[in-house]
């Protein structure tokens, strides 16, 4: 953060309390030094379900119909990347619901943490986009529900400064491994994203992704890149101002950076590189000993309603579940957030990541701690 | 129950060496005295910090597999650990680190302690409010104090851009490992301060006085008589400083890149991302052994150079 743009910050009222802890998130610091109960959860006992999220989903935005009916938001605990999360739930944490991505939802189950989802339970279904959800892991075995509702959709890719990157030929995953600009490239700091994008760099097709010959190949684009990387971080509040400022000219981000800064009339875009983006879907699991399933319920239908995914896509810039929130916007707007009246247009375009054991993750987070510390 | 439990014992094998003498028995319940003034600490130091500490020695001999511990009890963590140069080479950087940070402060705060204990003589309290003040507020407020003074447009590149010395903003400041000393030596000073001044505090100024009278000059009395009597504190200082900032992890992760990360790090993606329980146990065992080595080293260092003084 700089002095300029926390001042400018608290002029206009931006420099929120969220965007401070969104930081400390990112770092992994908050999830260890808070204490690993949610929010008011002690004093409230006025039985809110407990809402286990990314920083910025934590908004009253997303949640007006649960407000209407209860009167408040619900309770929120925060995660930086939902894999941490995974590790509190499993050491003991209980949240009704947490938000992890389509291609996590074999292994998640594998935890047993986790029950299906009655979809009859949800007003809104019907809209939600039946692509999104229809996923064999997400329906075996969950009583003709699922275990993921699908909330939020996009992409990986790079927001680069079109005034300082000089971008030449198409757009691709060469911006982040452009040597001209050694020490002003941002990356992401999660595996989940970082070495699914490495992957398609070095042309490893996701499918051979578990081979060592992949290991090895994308170990070897992500350490070629190393000496390149300002820093790695999942907070997007750091890569939104490095890039504001002109530290960094291009990093890997999620639509919201390109959407955010484009609103502050920094000079960015969303690159569509010609080697296809990384596409995700991620979406609300229930805890199996949820303790307020019902509140839980009507989190669920409020998060895929509507007035949540206006708001979703038209501040956040990402795809939301409800088909219906894509008639609200026209084509053109559409195009400009890198999004399409069809999800699978977007996500079946670029490269989806596929579902993989817990040994992968677990070799696959190694390797890349070991390139991000030189290694 | 920990108290009577402690007399009992202490008692008989007082009784069994049959030590009668009335100061013998004056020592034995002086000792019970600070047994028992020692006890609630012993206690909450037992729940919370040997009880999870033997747990994670057992922890660190497990091995992670998927979701699951294999309990094998094997040291395949520790030899993981000794071979690959990732965890060696974050480790003695750790160190190397927070010796840089601890010798910058203890020279730092020396020159502080020192005018605070010998040249102030009214209103002390306000001027150890005044010196410490920094400290409350919260540690992790300091950490982003030093990120927006040494950020890309922040304190220190504003300023030189504006004197004209530099036309670029300097990439270095920010991400790097001389930020992550530079911030720990700030946000941990007032640990290496406060035992220095109460150390200089403490000395007797009529041993100045002495020295002086018998012909010392300044500088030779500062290191024949005010140095050696305020090692005490600053060895106190060193350790307080130096113990926690090896393990630091907050500083390296919100001002040190890429190239700055610590042990600490590694430590809690093992928790975290990683999720390797086990090797995150052993990474920190290993971790309080080489502090304890090094804090042996350096103890030995201390009474090796005091010999050789004399």
């Amino acid at each position: 953060m700089t002095i300029r743009q926390m001042i400018s910050g608290v002029k206009q009222g931006r420099l929120s309390r969220r965007a401070f802890t969104r930081s400390l998130l990112a770092a992994g610091i908050v999830p260890v030094m808070s204490s690993p109960f949610p929010r008011r959860a002690m004093a409230s006992g006025d039985g809110h379900a407990t809402v286990f999220t990314w920083g910025g989903f934590d908004v009253p935005e997303l949640y007006q119909d649960y407000i209407e009916k209860h009167g408040d938001v619900p309770d929120f605990a925060i995660f930086g990347a939902p894999e941490d999360g995974l590790t509190r739930l499993r050491s003991g944490f209980v949240s009704d619901l947490i938000h992890p991505c389509m291609g996590d939802i074999p292994r998640w189950r594998q935890t047993g943490l986790f029950q299906p989802i009655d979809i009859s339970r949800l007003s809104n279904w019907p809209d939600v986009i039946p692509s999104l959800y229809e996923e064999p892991h997400n329906l075996e075995d969950a009583d003709g529900g699922v275990w993921q509702v699908p909330f939020d959709w996009g992409q990986t890719s790079i927001t680069y400064r079109t005034d300082l990157y000089d971008l030449q030929g198409e757009e691709s995953w060469d911006i982040l491994w452009d040597e001209r600009y050694a020490g002003r490239i941002g990356m992401l700091a999660t595996g989940d994203d970082a070495w699914w994008c490495a992957a398609i760099k070095a042309g490893v097709p996701f499918e051979e992704i578990h081979t060592d010959e992949a290991f090895e190949a994308i170990a070897a684009v992500l350490r070629e890149q190393r000496p390149l990387v300002r820093t790695y971080t999942d907070d997007t509040s750091s890569l939104n101002q490095a890039l504001a400022a002109g530290e960094m000219v291009a990093a890997m981000t999620w639509n919201s950076s390109a959407v955010e800064l484009t609103f502050e009339e920094v000079p960015v875009r969303f690159a569509q590189p010609k080697e296809g983006a990384l596409t995700w879907g991620c979406g609300f699991m229930l805890h199996a000993e949820a303790p307020n399933p019902d509140r839980a319920y009507d989190v669920l239908d409020a998060l895929i309603s509507v007035s949540a995914g206006e708001f979703l896509t038209g501040d956040y810039g990402y795809g939301h579940s409800n088909a219906r929130v894509l008639e609200l916007f026209d084509d053109e707007e559409l195009a400009a957030l890198t999004l399409s009246r069809d999800p699978m247009d977007i996500l079946d375009a670029g490269h989806r990541s596929i579902p993989q054991p817990p040994e992968w993750s677990a070799r696959m987070n190694t390797l890349y701690e070991q390139i991000k510390a030189g290694f | 129950m920990t108290i009577t439990h402690s007399s009992d014992g202490l008692g008989t094998t007082g009784a069994r060496r049959g030590t009668s003498s009335l100061r013998r028995l004056l020592a034995r319940f002086e000792s019970l005295r600070g047994l028992a003034l020692l006890a609630p600490t012993l206690v909450i130091l037992g729940i919370t910090v040997i009880v999870p500490f033997l747990l994670m020695s057992a922890m660190s001999l497990w091995t992670q597999i998927g979701f699951d511990y294999a309990d094998d009890w094997s040291v395949r963590n520790y030899t993981t650990i000794l071979s690959e140069p990732l965890y060696t080479t974050l480790l003695l950087r750790s160190l190397g680190m927070a010796m840089a940070a601890t010798l910058l402060t203890v020279v730092l705060a020396y020159p502080m302690a020192y005018f605070l204990a010998f040249h102030v003589h009214r209103n002390k309290l306000v001027w150890l409010i005044i010196i410490t003040l920094p400290f409350w507020t919260s540690y992790l407020l300091r950490v982003f104090a030093w990120r927006v003074i040494l950020g890309y447009e922040g304190v220190i590149n504003s300023g030189l851009m504006e004197i004209g010395l530099i036309a670029e903003p300097l990439n270095v400041l920010l991400y790097s490992r001389t930020a992550v000393i530079i911030t720990l030596a700030h946000a941990w000073a007032a640990f290496a301060l406060l035992p220095i001044y109460v150390s200089l505090e403490k000395i007797d100024k009529s041993v100045l006085e002495a020295s002086a009278d018998l012909g010392e000059g300044p500088v030779m009395r500062f290191f024949r008589v005010i140095l050696p009597l305020s090692m005490p504190g600053v060895i106190a200082g060193t350790f307080l400083m130096f113990i926690p900032t090896v393990g630091d992890y907050v500083t390296p992760a919100l001002v040190g890149g890429p190239n700055a990360q610590m042990i600490g790090n590694l430590v809690q993606l093992q928790f975290g991302t990683v999720n390797n329980w086990p090797m995150g146990a052993a990474l920190a065992i290993t971790m309080i052994l080489s502090i304890t080595l090094v804090g042996l080293l350096f103890l030995g260092l201390m009474y090796a150079l005091r010999r050789w003084a004399r």
